[in-house]
């Protein structure tokens, strides 16, 4: 279209102030506004320009596209583009993304009026997006060429590129440590405890050149490795033992995947297995032990049990709680394994990094069928093939009664497929009301009583007990039913006259009915009063309660007149709604509707049966029968194990899960502004378009299996082109080893991060590690067998000169030893760590008060419990009540993910390794290991000192030390060694 | 190591003290905050560190449960009106309970008091005294009704845990003005804590110095290690020569290893220690306060034990001490003092949670936090303090116009209230109202939210609440998250 030429008169009449206001404009609003959200489809350089409009030159605004002008200057009525910005005519609303902020909108506008000066002769075409360092292609750079004395120094390439960048800082490599020095350095750094004096001599004292590398080699065997190194990454993934929130209840099975963690690091095994297991060892890994405990990583951080336990998903506050549960799976992913950070996207597109809110929820929607619940699983693969095996069977067995069943037919049949499907269409939502609940009893053998007053005497047919199903401390179904108990009715209601027992299970103890109905007939015999009695009460965490869901009490046509009866108890807790005496008699119970569900399918398949011919009854009763054996046959396989993991859940109630409607995942929308009340778009399943070549939409069938899903993403995470997953891994690595990564946001390599210290180091060994079968050992060795790393920590004023933060290594950092690592030292020098692997988590606190939310009161435990001079990492972890001694001492918040530790020095910090319990009694062990010892008190003194420092002390510290042991006693000698500057510090 | 955390980063163009910190924090290199914080203290608290500050220190009373606005200072006269009618909102509501019994008119009488003649219940009648200097806001709103998440949303302005208690932030912005004693002191319900426990007070990413540390004032160790645990070894000879010992070789070991600040830090932390071992039991003495100050908090009732029922003598005394402490904490310089009321929600109820009997738990409960928190109000003016002291009256929501099992209340999220006074903040006020029910904010579109109360607390405090910003995963993250406006209208 040519350019109508009564237009430039317009501009030569606008003053010359004006055009420079206007000009002005452009370059700060106008030209970034176009460049960022309209030319990428609107430029000159595109084979199809959007409407046939470029607006990346003045002519290209002027002339427009297929509809004319975009802009006339001067004229803002006539120019369509403001239109399109504004919202508000006719014209198509642009940029499609969104729109554009108001007041952008209204520099759009002044442009126009000010006559739209535009210096853009030459068209800039679409502006080139910048690939940030981090989505890079990972390539493998060239090692640096050196001096001929510089290659002398070099051990592992790592030496190289690190001296080639302090000589281009004109920066000096430092010394070499000391074999005294280096054995503690590399014993803390890669077992976390510190070596023993004889480890210490033996290594001072061996001739051998190699000494150092087999030293490595040994740590690296040892199992304590795995302990150590699976501290970090539990501090990464948020690992703890509790969920979190209110009530903070525990999570008795997340240990098997912290076990499985220190395991997979002990194995050594490859990265990319360890990241596929992690998001879908289940698919991947079918039927392996690894696969299935890897899962604990989704789950791995803090859960709402409130916001999903009794909050129904149909509510607002049930939908935000699962929203951001799987934001929180999201987050810990993309943090963890990419050093990515999405969770912005949640409310908005990220400000600075290329995620969108569709990408983000597109990742919420890999995780859309899965809770965090406990998972069951077979240790033994055959036991799960057998498993697997039997399941197959008894589809086929089902599919076959399935088709038998079309077979059949007639009015009864129809009539009661009616009546189950109206009671499974009944929504089953849980009852919060459990039921009655006695008062807490510190012992077994206390008797506690309820009864329920029918209001005069009756003739009595049945009575029948239901049990509670509550999931406190994973009891569940059969919740408080007592262990020995009788029933009785009277007319006295002191059950003092006319009593009798219609029930007597007080000699031994019985097996807990779960939620098995109990039913006791006595046929017509009359009374006013039935009471329960436990005489041996059911075991709870640390004490013993009575609990009964329902009492039923039917007269002869079948009625419950038991039904909101009076009832009165010996004791009970009232605790609303969940908890209360009326609950016992409001015909509400957990097998209430399966009961009768399970009656309607029993008699639906004999009326099937009946109404079959002779030929496929036969068929009938030989797939019924075989359904019998294999569910036999599944009973008596090998128990299965549990671990707390992303997973389907089944449940009832509020808590329902996607199992219910066979793990199908929930629909996911983009939610604007993060908002469940204003849902927008259905998203599917993806991740970011972060990487090049990489699909970020996966594509799969509308039906496809949830895993398949999580599949994808792992693959995705996994893929030898995603320049994330193996940046992020040896930049963690490199960070534990220095004290500072690479670069030194190991939790995001994104815009707001940090930018690598020396790139090309950075992806070298992201390649050499991804190509060479992934192995952090190896990893491990390339880091400490360097000459950097064996470099003194003691500093040098001409290089700090240049760079006092010793950015680019040219000494080795002092560590100050993380909290695990000063407890564990603590107990290993005092001679009480036991070494025992795996398992429950240890506690080192008293509970109070579990019954609402658990109170952990740790001032209340005694170190001495031998049960608690475990490694650190073997804690029972409780989020909302952290444990005191480590955290003063910085240990990571299991709420958050947590790449680098804080490192404070404190006061309250000094307080604590002063006088804390644990302090206090460690020092006692430590003197009293050292008296057992045939030395005078000087050699006691001396080998203390070396137990702690790995060094003997000088004669200074041994003339001081032993001055004050004679006056004050070695335990308090003992105190004052464990606060020792030099003790909480590795050169 | 050095370059942990690198603990100060503000986006745009900060103000001198701002550069001064970070720079001190690079070249101190993970000083670790023990000096850092004392030097910088002075010269912020006065200047504030974006514009000038009204106020230094702040007092929060939490309220754990969700105490009922209607029933204590947000008076609803259509509920006496259409007390025990059913109850009806014109919409769907969703109640955390069963709580859409009938209209449930406010427990108590309301009396107006002071110049401004604001109604208040009788059950915190003793506040009365006080009305004009406080500023009401009625039309709070928060996020969810359930408690944890909200009681996370008051005390760090996020729902999910792993972010800084409102006291971190201000610890970390301002520094210590006695850096014998901590800068943020939580005393909870001497009962057991609130939903959520410490994850209300903790540092997150912040350094670890800006926990808020717990005291429990009147007990053997109202702190922490403050003494040694029980033993029989250490005397207070032993002690002082084991530190001086201590001292020494600690400083031959960081002679050997010169430009490690860190080393020197840790030196200095055990000196602090000692310092603090004798600061912190004098400044929860109450023995020496005189009768007339007891009197004034309720406490010189002369009891030592109370009835095994929830009464009103043991919540005053419970509040009142509280409070006492928190004032002489406050003289001696802790910025941030956060007072609970109200444990874990459990039974039998010492909490704000009262959906079974609103007369049984919140009169107790309510006129003990009345007499200490106006003790506290008059022992702070009396002392010229109550000009730059905030105090904030808060809980994590409120409860339903309608009524549960009768007697009780269900929790409603939707709108609750929140009090100021002291500290810049104009008196004899309300700002912000609740519709005719207390069931949502009269204009539902312009709520006031936590966010708005922490941005205006920390305006009193010369903080700019878009620019205290800290970096974690790649985040700037702030008190305020990305919301938040200075209430203006309630500053003086």
């Amino acid at each position: 279209m040519l350019r109508p030429h009564w237009l430039i008169p317009c501009i030569v009449l606008v003053a010359p102030s004006t055009a420079d206001e206007g000009l002005n404009l452009f370059h700060a609003k106008i030209a970034p506004a176009l460049a960022e959200h309209c030319l990428r489809c609107h430029a000159s350089d595109q084979a199809k320009p959007k409407g046939g409009l470029s607006l990346d030159s003045r002519a290209g605004v002027r002339t427009g596209g297929h509809s004319g002008p975009a802009i006339v200057p001067g004229d803002v009525e006539e120019s369509p583009l403001l239109e399109a910005i504004a919202r508000s005519g006719e014209v198509k609303a642009m940029p499609p993304q969104g729109k554009l902020p108001e007041s952008l909108v209204a520099d759009f506008r002044r442009w126009v009026e000010l006559g739209a000066p535009d210096p853009r002769d030459t068209p800039t075409g679409t502006p080139k997006r910048e690939i940030w360092w981090s989505l890079r292609k990972l390539e493998k750079p060239t090692i640096p060429v050196l001096t001929r004395e510089d290659k002398a120094r070099v051990r592992t390439p790592i030496d190289a590129f690190i001296l080639s960048k302090l000589r281009s800082k004109g920066l000096t490599p430092s010394v070499e440590a000391d074999r005294r020095v280096m054995i503690r350095r590399v014993t803390y750094d890669l077992t976390g405890l510190p070596p023993s004096p004889e480890e210490v001599k033996a290594f001072v004292d061996d001739q051998n050149v190699n000494a150092y590398e087999a030293l490595v080699d040994q740590l690296l065997a040892s199992p304590r490795y795995g302990e150590r190194w699976g501290r970090h990454w539990l501090d990464v993934v948020r690992y703890a033992d509790t969920h979190g929130y209110d009530k903070d209840k525990p999570r008795p099975n997340a240990w098997p995947y912290r076990d499985y963690v220190v395991r997979s690091l002990n194995e050594d095994k490859p990265y990319r297995r360890f990241v596929q297991e992690q998001v879908a060892g289940d698919a991947l890994f079918a039927n392996t032990r690894d696969g299935i405990e890897g899962l604990g990583f989704i789950a791995a951080g803090p859960w709402d049990f409130i916001g999903h336990a009794e909050v129904a998903e149909t509510k607002i506050d049930g939908q935000i709680a699962r929203s951001l549960d799987r934001d929180d799976m999201v987050a810990n992913t993309l943090n963890t394994f990419m050093s990515t950070t999405v969770q912005c996207a949640r409310c908005h597109d990220h400000k600075f990094d290329p995620v969108t809110q569709e990408d983000y929820y597109s990742l919420q929607a890999v995780f859309a069928a899965l809770d965090r619940s406990d998972k069951s699983y077979d240790l033994d693969p055959r036991v799960a093939h057998s498993r697997d095996h039997l399941a197959h069977q008894r589809s086929m067995v089902q599919h076959e009664l399935a088709e038998l069943t079309q077979l059949a037919n007639g009015d009864r049949l129809t009539a009661i497929n009616l009546e189950i499907k109206s009671k499974v269409a009944t929504p089953t939502t849980r009852s919060p009301a459990f039921g009655y609940h006695s008062a807490l009893a510190d012992d077994a053998e206390t008797t506690k009583w309820v009864q329920v007053d029918l209001g005069r005497s009756i003739p009595i047919d049945k009575v029948i007990l239901h049990a509670c199903d509550d999931g406190f401390n994973g009891i569940g179904e059969g919740f408080g039913f007592p262990t020995r108990f009788k029933v009785e009715t009277a007319d006295d209601p002191e059950f003092r006259r006319s009593v009798r027992t219609i029930l007597d299970k007080t000699r031994t103890d019985a097996a807990n009915p779960k939620l098995k109905a109990l039913t006791i007939t006595i046929s017509g015999q009359d009374a006013r009063y039935v009471r329960v009695s436990a005489t041996k009460l059911a075991p709870r965490l640390n004490d013993y309660n009575f609990a009964l869901a329902e009492l039923e009490v039917l007269d002869a046509s079948g009625d419950n007149v038991a039904k909101l009866a009076k009832v009165t108890a010996l004791d009970t807790i009232e605790s609303p709604p969940r908890w209360r005496m009326e609950n016992l008699v409001d015909g509400d119970y957990p097998a209430a509707v399966g009961e009768s569900l399970a009656k309607l399918k029993a008699d639906r398949q004999t009326i099937i049966r009946e109404s079959l011919d002779e030929q496929a009854r036969h068929r009938f009763d030989q797939a019924t029968s075989e359904l019998k054996h294999l569910d036999e046959s599944t009973s008596e396989l090998p128990a299965q194990s549990k671990v707390f993991a992303g997973t389907i859940h089944s449940g009832g109630g509020a808590f329902r899960g996607t199992g219910p409607d066979g793990g199908k995942p929930r629909v996911i929308h983009l939610l604007n502004r993060g908002d469940v009340r204003t849902p927008k778009q259905v998203v599917g399943p993806g991740a970011i378009p972060l990487v090049d070549g990489l699909r970020s939409r996966f594509t799969l069938a509308d039906d496809a299996p949830e895993d398949a899903r999580r599949l994808a993403l792992a693959v995705w995470l996994s893929d030898d082109r995603n320049p994330l997953t193996w940046r992020s891994i040896v930049n963690r690595i490199w960070h534990y080893h220095f004290g500072r990564g690479i670069v030194d946001t190991p939790n995001d390599f994104g815009r707001m991060g940090g930018l690598p210290s020396d790139p090309e180091l950075l992806d070298w060994l992201a390649v050499e590690f991804r190509d060479g079968g992934q192995s952090i050992k190896q990893l491990h060795k390339w880091i400490v067998l360097s000459s950097t790393y064996r470099q003194v920590s003691t500093t040098n004023p001409a290089n700090a000169l240049i760079d006092s933060g010793n950015q680019y290594l040219w000494r080795m950092n002092r560590r100050k030893l993380e909290a695990e690592a000063l407890r564990d030292s603590v107990l290993a020098v005092a001679g009480k760590l036991d070494l025992t692997m795996g398992g429950p988590g240890f506690e080192d606190f008293v509970v109070e008060r579990p019954e609402h939310s658990p109170h952990y009161e740790y001032k209340l435990f005694d170190p001495n419990d031998p049960k608690s001079q475990r490694r650190s990492i073997y804690r029972m972890i409780v989020r909302s009540q952290p444990q005191p001694f480590l955290t003063t001492l910085d240990c990571a918040d299991p709420s958050m993910s947590v790449d680098k530790r804080n490192e404070s020095l404190t006061a309250l910090q000094a307080l604590t390794l002063l006088n804390s319990r644990l302090m206090i009694e460690m020092s006692q062990r430590l003197a009293e290991r050292l008296g057992k010892t045939s030395g005078d008190l000087a050699a006691q003194v001396r080998l203390g000192f070396e137990l702690a420092i790995s060094r003997p002390p000088t004669t200074a510290e041994q003339v001081g030390l032993v001055a004050y042991a004679r006056q004050f006693g070695l335990t308090n000698t003992c105190r004052v060694i464990f606060n020792l500057n030099e003790f909480a510090f590795v050169d | 190591m050095a370059w942990n955390n690198s603990p100060f980063h503000r986006s745009g163009n900060s103000s001198r003290p701002t550069s001064r910190r970070e720079f001190l924090w690079q070249a101190g290199g993970g000083l670790g905050g023990v000096a850092l914080a004392t030097m910088l203290a002075s010269e912020q608290s006065r200047a504030g560190i974006h514009h000038p500050a009204k106020a230094k220190r702040v007092v929060q009373l939490f309220m754990a449960g969700a105490a009922s606005h209607i029933d204590l200072f947000d008076y609803k006269p259509e509920l006496i009106k259409r007390h025990g009618q059913p109850s009806s909102f014109g919409e769907t509501v969703e109640t955390f309970q069963d709580g859409l019994g009938p209209w449930l008119k406010p427990i108590w009488n309301f009396k107006p008091y002071g110049q401004s003649g604001k109604p208040l219940s009788d059950a915190v009648a003793d506040l009365g005294e006080c009305v004009d200097d406080i500023a009401f806001i009625h039309n709070m709103v928060g996020k969810t009704g359930v408690h944890s998440s909200a009681t996370l949303l008051q005390a760090t302005g996020f729902l999910t845990p792993g972010f800084p208690g409102a006291g971190c932030w201000i610890s970390y912005g301002l520094g210590s003005a006695n850096e014998n004693l901590p800068t943020f002191v939580v005393l909870p319900d001497h009962r057991g804590y609130a939903s959520n426990g410490p994850k209300n007070w903790d540092t997150a990413f912040l350094p670890s110095q800006h926990q808020g540390t717990v005291i429990f004032p009147g007990t053997d160790n109202p702190v922490a290690d403050l003494t040694p645990a029980r033993n029989d070894y250490v005397t207070s000879s032993s002690d002082s020569a084991g530190l001086e010992l201590l001292r020494r070789l600690n400083r031959d070991h960081a002679s050997d290893r010169a430009g490690d600040s860190r080393l020197e830090a840790r030196i200095k932390s055990y000196e602090l220690a000692a310092r603090m071992q004798l600061a912190a039991p004098e400044a929860l003495d109450l023995s020496r306060e005189p009768q007339s100050v007891l009197k004034m908090y309720g406490l010189d009732h002369g009891r030592s034990s109370f009835d095994k029922e929830i009464n009103t003598l043991e919540e005053t005394d419970a509040f009142g001490r509280k409070c006492l402490v928190a004032r002489r904490l406050l003289e001696r310089g802790v910025r941030f003092v956060q007072i609970w009321s109200g444990n874990d929600n459990g039974f039998p109820r010492r909490n704000w949670d009262s959906h079974e009997d609103v007369e049984r738990d919140h009169g107790p409960l309510a006129r003990g936090m009345a007499r200490g928190a106006s003790g506290l109000i008059k022992d702070l003016k009396q002392r010229g303090m109550l000009d730059d002291t905030i105090i904030l009256w808060t809980t994590e929501f409120g409860r339903m116009p309608s009524s549960q099992a009768g007697k009780g209340r269900d929790h409603n999220p939707y709108v609750f209230t929140n009090w100021l006074a002291g500290g810049g903040i104009k008196g004899g006020i309300t700002h912000g109202l609740s519709d005719e029910f207390g069931y949502k904010p009269l204009d539902r579109d312009h709520p006031t939210q936590v966010y708005d109360i922490h941005a205006t607390i920390l305006h009193l405090l010369g903080i700019d609440h878009t620019q205290l910003t800290v970096r974690h995963n790649g985040i700037d993250r702030r008190l305020t998250d990305v919301h938040g406006h200075v209430i203006h209208e309630i500053i003086a």
